[in-house]
């Protein structure tokens, strides 16, 4: 079939646009990639766009060497993997017995769940609560209230139930109980599911703000972008030498674009993966509604 | 308590309800699954119940020495001095002045763009720029302000090109009539793309046999979006504006939190930021308690109103 005119003319300027607007999601990145390679004097007199202009290692020595930086950085990858491990224990545990129909409370239960997506408690009595329980300076306090979320509970729970149940009668036959069946039969079943979940989880973990902000207060508990945060704010601290005295050749515009591209990295690491599965998370739960 | 009654009643015979009977025999045949479930019901209890009970703080005066249950109540007057307070009233217009630029501008986005991605027909084109769309979206906003405080500095390469063409520099991130553009405009660059996913999901569940009647039709590509492919996407869109206008004054206290700075306070301080400082960092529990609260029940009746009128049409929610 022939195009029109119209059609061609929409066509181009269709992807003109998309294009366009898809190289300002990664731009900035590049950008200050360029900035954290180059001298401090060419970051200074705005001649740094994609490309490094006095190209210098000095910033990237500088941050890696950071102790206090990687200390962070421990304790986020310390959140993330214990956090998602829990996190995915507590959601499998309570999507099953909610997915089963000889499970009598199956449906109070899950009114009362989803009650709390409704009526959320205001950030107060919440921050209250949290310190009643002993968390605050703990890492528990990042991981503990992050434990079970509701939207990817209900999403494992609803592939549960998609399980033919002549699998459940055959294994009840050989005498298999629940926890069997569950951990036996269902989880290695559900693991594209459990897979895209525990991303999800996980990217919750590395990104956890409001939470940290709240509830950590010892600089040594730090999670990164808590770190993050403080030294954008005071980025002199991430120099840590005197800079006016400094023949070393970077300053904070160059450390701070290093930090962010640091802060980054990981993320873009795992990003194939990210995407592949989250795209279908987020399908899965849409699907739901 | 059917138990105590009927043993008050004396002379009936002390019977056990059915239903309660049978939970008893289902309790122990399926023993496991009330294991199973006693860490999940837990957290909900403790995370999430008790908090939102600890809302009535709202009505007390609490101290933190008294604890809730020895605190003095005192009714609606935390509310009653929020409105007669000058502080408030300015964290309330930049609150629902920035959600409602957030609802107009940042809503339609991601709808505009699922429907032009929907239109390239060069797959793996389709497929690079939805990659590189999502990115944003795995970003914390620590990062993301980072990156919008370093592009809008004086040596940032906004100013750089504006110095290219000849215009003088900005401090974009100090000025008060540039934030709440900022804020808008920051939050539709971290979200639209991910924003697109559950609208394209829509669309690839229309059939394809509605675009080929209407190609034979001779409706050109603008009218089977505007006559099929709209139409279609409309439940969906309908249910997420219900979810967005149901937290229509939670804004997300990371994203502000991390473009503020105290010259831009006036403009950008919003109920989360001033809850924060106010509350957790100088202890005036019960007022920021209250505001809270007061953000939630304009969440609830705005979802209730807009539930209500989208029943006439299609169906709401609920």
């Amino acid at each position: 079939m022939k195009k029109s005119f119209g059609e061609i003319t929409f066509e181009v300027f269709n992807y003109t646009i998309l294009i366009l607007l898809a190289t300002t999601m990664i731009l900035p990145l590049l950008q200050l990639l360029a900035v954290s390679f180059s001298s401090p004097i060419a970051a200074d007199s705005k001649q740094v766009f994609l490309w490094p202009v006095g190209f210098t290692l000095d910033t990237w020595n500088h941050i890696l060497q950071n102790g206090v930086l990687w200390r962070s950085f421990g304790v986020t990858v310390y959140v993330t993997v214990v956090g998602t491990l829990l996190s995915m224990l507590f959601t499998v545990l309570t999507a099953f017995p909610l997915s089963r129909r000889d499970f009598m409370l199956r449906k109070p239960i899950m009114f009362a769940i989803v009650i709390t997506m409704i009526f959320n408690a205001p950030m107060i009595p919440f921050f209250l609560t949290v310190r009643e329980l002993g968390l605050m300076n703990s890492l528990w306090a990042l991981i503990i209230p992050a434990l079970i979320s509701t939207f990817n509970m209900i999403i494992v729970r609803t592939f549960f139930m998609g399980v033919p149940s002549g699998l459940d009668d055959a294994a009840k036959i050989d005498g298999c109980n629940d926890f069997r069946l569950l951990f036996q039969i269902y989880l290695p079943l559900s693991k594209p599911v459990l897979a895209t979940i525990s991303l999800f989880y996980a990217v919750g973990y590395w990104n956890i703000f409001q939470t940290a902000v709240l509830f950590i207060r010892d600089p040594k508990l730090y999670p990164l972008q808590l770190r993050l945060r403080e030294y954008f704010q005071a980025p002199e601290e991430l120099a840590a030498v005197d800079l006016i005295m400094n023949e070393l050749a970077f300053n904070t515009t160059t450390l701070k674009a290093a930090t962010i591209i640091f802060a980054t990295v990981p993320i873009v690491l795992v990003y194939p993966y990210l995407q592949k599965y989250f795209v279908k998370g987020a399908v899965l739960g849409s699907l739901k509604d | 308590m059917s138990q105590v009654n009927t043993e008050m009643k004396g002379h009936t015979k002390l019977v056990v309800p059915k239903k309660e009977k049978s939970l008893l025999r289902n309790m122990k045949k399926n023993w496991m699954l009330y294991v199973m479930i006693v860490p999940g019901v837990l957290y909900y209890i403790i995370l999430k119940y008790i908090p939102l009970m600890g809302t009535v703080i709202a009505f007390q005066d609490y101290q933190i020495f008294n604890g809730i249950l020895a605190s003095p109540w005192v009714g609606l007057q935390n509310f009653i001095f929020l409105f007669s307070y000058q502080d408030f009233y300015n964290v309330l217009r930049n609150t629902i002045l920035i959600a409602f630029y957030q609802l107009i501008f940042g809503f339609p986005a991601p709808i505009i763009l699922a429907l032009l991605f929907n239109e390239i027909r060069i797959k793996f084109l389709k497929k690079s720029v939805q990659s590189l769309f999502y990115l944003p979206h795995f970003l914390s906003w620590v990062i993301v302000g980072g990156i919008v405080f370093e592009l809008l500095s004086s040596q940032g390469v906004v100013n750089a090109v504006r110095e290219w063409l000849g215009l003088e520099t900005i401090l974009f991130m100090q000025k008060e009539s540039y934030f709440r553009s900022i804020v808008v405009l920051s939050s539709i660059w971290k979200n639209v793309g991910w924003g697109t996913i559950i609208y394209l999901a829509a669309i690839t569940s229309i059939n394809p046999n509605l675009y080929e009647a209407a190609v034979i039709d001779g409706a050109n590509r603008w009218k089977q979006v505007k006559h099929i492919t709209l139409p279609l996407m409309f439940p969906t869109i309908l249910v997420l504006f219900l979810l967005n206008i149901g937290n229509f004054l939670e804004l997300g206290f990371d994203q502000i939190y991390n473009l503020l700075t105290p010259m831009t306070y006036s403009v950008g301080d919003i109920i989360e930021t001033y809850v924060y400082r106010a509350g957790v960092l100088q202890g005036q529990y019960s007022l920021t308690t209250a505001i809270g609260l007061f953000q939630s029940l304009v969440g609830f009746t705005l979802l209730y109103i807009f539930n209500r009128l989208a029943r006439k049409t299609e169906q709401g929610l609920w």
